[in-house]
């Protein structure tokens, strides 16, 4: 098939997305918008406890209470809850005031048991086993050692050595509009759904095995949806109870959203990072060894883990990661799952040795890139060397900060406002997957529509589409119907791993493409040419160059028949492999401890851009995401009562306007970078911000601030523990 | 007190102060004021005609200049009403107690969080959501749009509400009062960088430069 068209009208322009007005006026339908009529409102009763035996529940009185039209139990008697927020029971009721009374007025005693809900307390061993029959010690389950070269070796070799303590706390998703979804049953085996998810069709499919109906009779429908960060892949537990009321209530629709604290408890999180490091370098810069022992929580269900080392070539290393289980919600993926911890870690080692050398940190990076880093090509036209890429991104960078600036770590004046400069380095896959589809209609009336089951997380899906689709028809994009985010349409991309754009780009062209050769193939003979000679252009369809026909009568030219193209993926059109540094500028008072972000830049490559207005939004929010892990956000577990004390969005904290410092984003696209074809950006541009920032404050203030994020407290702690007084 | 107590340093602690024999005498300071304000409170109530709510009561809401009608319970808040029995869903609920601002409404002309404002409270005052907005090139949401002052959009409603009533009473802010004027909102998506540019372009816009 025919490669991206070499100077495109559209492609890589800025378009305002389509349905951004919608969206910007109210008029936009979220799932948790719906009222179908006779909505019934669905609340949950969870666990207040971190770990906890249910010894009596009664839901009778919940079943009496006024308005309430079904009551669904999860945990019988007997049952444990190792969290708290694990869901009990769900209600459904006329509204939700009552839908609460009813939860409410569940008699339920517990008898509570012994918790862990820090990685400290879970580890002593003083503490309780709470997780019997897993094979854990100390609550940890210990990974086996990775080793490569020869570690020990290595550092012995070195002429100077670091060895440092690093950790990032559990950080929660905080999606803006909740999990859940609006459930509605018509007749016994048919299901609508409207969710708010990344994956239409993982969800229908859920939905379907759930309550063994056909998969063709769920319909899972996310026009728009606010946000998800990696968290919004399926029905959930909620999603099914919300279907299984509506069943119960003969099935009237049931609208089933988690409330804010529930969100914070029970819908996914950023594992915590914590890392002992020691690396070791020749004094011209060159890494001989390192070995890392790193553990964290991913809360009940384990998956802390995170790539290390990262980025740099360390030929001599060895790794050990232990999972540790505490009384916590299980994590799930977050824009760019692992890397920004295994970022902060390797950064802040890289940072640390290089000031021990008395270099550049910058130019001790570069010598610690590997000679060469290709990465998948996806069937790109020609290998990249992502070490060359890194070298040019650098020097970009360095540039636009004020690199030069910069001065050796603890020399920033006597005064208590402290300057500091930090940069890392990121990298990330983004490619795209071989199966999806993408279906392309034209109609007589000239109206375009192009349809897929894939959907629009906020980063601009939708809007691609249509540029695509309006780059190879000679329309304006308005002109484009783009019809996501309906589980019946053919197989679409779930919104995960920066793949959306990626994969459903190449069959989106390839559908059109066909489209426009089959309109071509249909209205030529009435030109009085071949289909060879036709063109398409402002919309008017061209002969040899010369407009002949507008867009809307050659159209007409179909009569009764619309043309209808089912495009696939082909190799070539996208590719798999990013690159990206940023570096950051901060002020920091050495009295307080406040930082402040001065300015962020990032210089990011991902291969052919369609949309230039979306692809810098997803940066610069992939950096303020960045800024909230470095500065702000901390899950915060009280270890005596089992709760976590921020679940809201007050404590728990979260940049605001006048937060956000001065960012400079710099897209690398060179023709070389164009050739690959696309790449997706949602989660690269949010991995480096974190360690960027840890870096600047550590110059500003003179010593390691070890502990993420970069709060009042962990900077003030660092600059006492420097002096003896922790 | 005994000889083991500490030593109470120098001036009295509010602890002392209390413990001591004037205990009795605030206290009962403090009840003839408390009382009073009581007193004061009823007599206003009364004067205002106020009536206990509870159970279901109808309600008449003037919103966008239609009024409409539904059944709420007294702890109904403005934002549910709206978005649950009137099927006006522009406003979101995101955080449920005016932490985030993605229920700000304009209430009487000011903007308010809906989540923490009690629906049975606006009777007789005129509610502004975004839908009412104008939404030609003059206005707010023709601006967050056109700067792409959003991503998935859940917040969005409260930043153009939050604008729009900021530019209303300063319709040439700085780069420095747009920020303060939207500090009371928040977006997860990191989409203030857009989000600053829209507001600008909007108050240009809006005086029709």
């Amino acid at each position: 098939m025919a490669g991206w068209p070499e100077s495109p009208r559209l492609i890589g322009t800025e378009i305002p997305r389509l349905d951004g007005l919608a969206k910007a006026s109210g008029r936009a339908k979220y799932p948790s918008d719906m009222n179908p009529p006779g909505l019934l409102h669905g609340a949950m009763l969870w666990s207040p406890h971190a770990h906890a035996k249910i010894k009596s529940i009664d839901l009778t009185p919940a079943e009496k209470s006024p308005g309430v039209k079904a009551v669904v139990g999860v945990m019988k008697e007997g049952a444990t809850v190792r969290y708290q927020g694990e869901v009990i029971a769900a209600v459904a009721a006329e509204t939700e005031e009552k839908a609460r009374d009813a939860v409410r007025a569940i008699k339920i005693e517990f008898e509570v048991l012994p918790h862990v809900v820090t990685e400290a307390q879970a580890m002593d061993p003083k503490s309780p086993e709470v997780f019997k029959g897993r094979g854990l010690a100390n609550n940890t389950r210990k990974g086996n050692v990775q080793k490569n070269g020869d570690p020990e070796g290595g550092l012995e070799k070195a002429d100077v050595k670091i060895e440092g303590h690093y950790s990032a706390p559990v950080i929660t998703h905080v999606c803006l509009e909740p999990h859940g979804l609006t459930a509605k049953w018509d007749g016994p085996d048919k299901l609508t759904a409207w969710a708010s998810t990344q994956a239409v069709q993982v969800t229908a499919n859920e939905l379907a095995g759930r309550f063994e109906i056909p998969a063709t009779n769920v319909t899972v429908l996310t026009d728009v949806m606010g946000g998800g960060f990696g968290s919004k892949f399926g029905a959930d537990l909620w999603g099914l109870l919300a279907a299984e009321l509506s069943k119960k209530a003969d099935g009237k629709p049931v609208k089933m959203f988690l409330d804010r604290a529930h969100e914070h408890l029970a819908a996914g999180n950023r594992p915590s990072a914590f890392a002992h490091v020691r690396l070791g370098a020749t004094k011209d810069g060159k890494i001989t060894g390192m070995i890392a022992e790193t553990h964290g929580t991913g809360g009940a269900s384990g998956g802390a883990n995170f790539p290390l080392p990262y980025v740099y070539l360390v030929e001599n290393r060895s790794r050990s990661h232990s999972d540790v289980f505490v009384n916590g919600g299980g994590a799930r993926a977050m824009r760019a799952p692992g890397h920004p911890q295994g970022c902060i870690i390797m950064e802040a080692a890289m940072d640390d040795l290089a000031d021990a050398l008395g270099m550049d940190p910058l130019e001790f990076r570069l010598k610690n890139l590997g000679e060469r880093d290709v990465v998948n090509q996806g069937g790109a036209p020609a290998p990249i060397n992502r070490t060359k890429v890194y070298q040019d991104q650098v020097r970009i960078g360095a540039e636009l900060i004020g690199w030069a600036k910069r001065k050796p770590r603890g020399t920033n004046g006597a005064g208590p406002i402290k300057k500091g400069y930090g940069m890392a380095l990121h990298q990330w896959g983004g490619g795209g997957a071989p199966d999806k589809q993408v279906e392309c209609m034209i109609n007589p009336d000239g109206s375009v529509e192009v349809r897929s089951a894939t959907q629009d997380i906020g980063t601009g899906a939708r809007t691609i589409l249509a540029i695509i689709a309006a780059e190879v028809l000679g329309l304006e994009v308005k002109e484009i119907t783009s019809n996501i985010g309906n589980s019946t349409f053919k197989p679409g991309q779930a919104s995960g791993g920066s793949t959306t754009t990626p994969s459903m780009s190449p069959p989106c062209y390839n559908a059109v493409l066909a489209a426009r050769a089959e309109l071509f193939e249909k209205i030529a003979p009435k030109l009085g040419a071949e289909p060879g000679d036709l063109s398409l252009a402002k919309g008017q369809v061209l002969v040899k160059g010369e407009a002949k026909m507008s867009w809307k009568d050659a159209c007409r030219q179909l009569g009764m028949v619309p043309i209808t193209t089912l495009g696939k993926f082909t190799p070539g059109l996208s590719a798999n492999g990013v690159g990206g540094c940023q570096f950051a500028e901060v002020d920091v008072d050495v009295e307080t401890g406040v930082v402040k972000v001065v300015k962020i830049v990032a210089v990011q490559d991902s291969g052919l851009i369609i949309d230039k207005m979306t692809w810098n939004s997803q940066v610069y929010g992939g950096i303020i995401g960045g800024l909230n892990y470095g500065l702000f956000e901390e899950r915060v577990m009280d270890p005596t009562t089992g709760v976590m004390l921020n679940a809201d969005m007050e404590l728990y904290k979260l940049a605001g306007a006048s937060d956000i410092p001065e960012i400079v984003v710099r897209a690398y696209e060179t023709e070389e970078m164009k050739a690959r074809g696309v790449i997706g950006i949602g989660e690269p541009p949010t991995i480096a911000t974190a360690a960027a920032i840890g870096n600047a404050v550590t110059n500003a203030v003179g010593v390691r601030v070890p502990h993420w994020p970069m709060s009042p407290m962990n900077v003030l702690n660092a600059l006492a523990s420097n002096q003896g007084k922790a | 007190m005994t000889e083991n107590d500490p030593k109470p340093k120098i001036g009295a602690s509010r602890r002392d102060f209390l413990r001591g024999s004037s205990l009795a005498a605030a206290t009962a300071v403090l009840t003839q004021q408390v009382q009073a304000e009581v007193a004061a409170e009823a007599a206003n109530l009364q004067a205002a005609d106020a009536k206990m709510l509870s159970g279901e009561v109808s309600l008449s809401l003037d919103v966008n200049g239609k009024a409409m009608t539904c059944t709420v319970e007294p702890r109904s808040t403005l934002l549910d009403t709206l978005r649950d029995r009137l099927d006006v869903t522009g406003p979101k609920r995101v955080c449920d107690r005016a932490s985030c601002g993605a229920c700000t409404t304009i209430v009487d002309g000011a903007p308010i969080y809906s989540c923490t404002t009690l629906a049975v409270s606006c009777s007789g005052k005129k509610i502004e959501t975004l839908e009412s907005f104008d939404t030609g090139e003059r206005g707010v949401p023709h601006a967050f749009h056109q700067h792409d002052g959003l991503m998935c959009g859940y917040c969005t409603p409260g930043f153009v509400t939050a604008c729009k009533a900021m530019l209303d009473t300063n319709p040439s802010p700085t780069l420095e009062e747009v920020r303060k004027g939207l500090d009371g909102n928040i977006c997860r998506c990191g989409t203030y960088v857009g989000v600053l540019e829209a507001a600008l372009a909007a108050a240009k816009a809006m005086k029709g430069a």
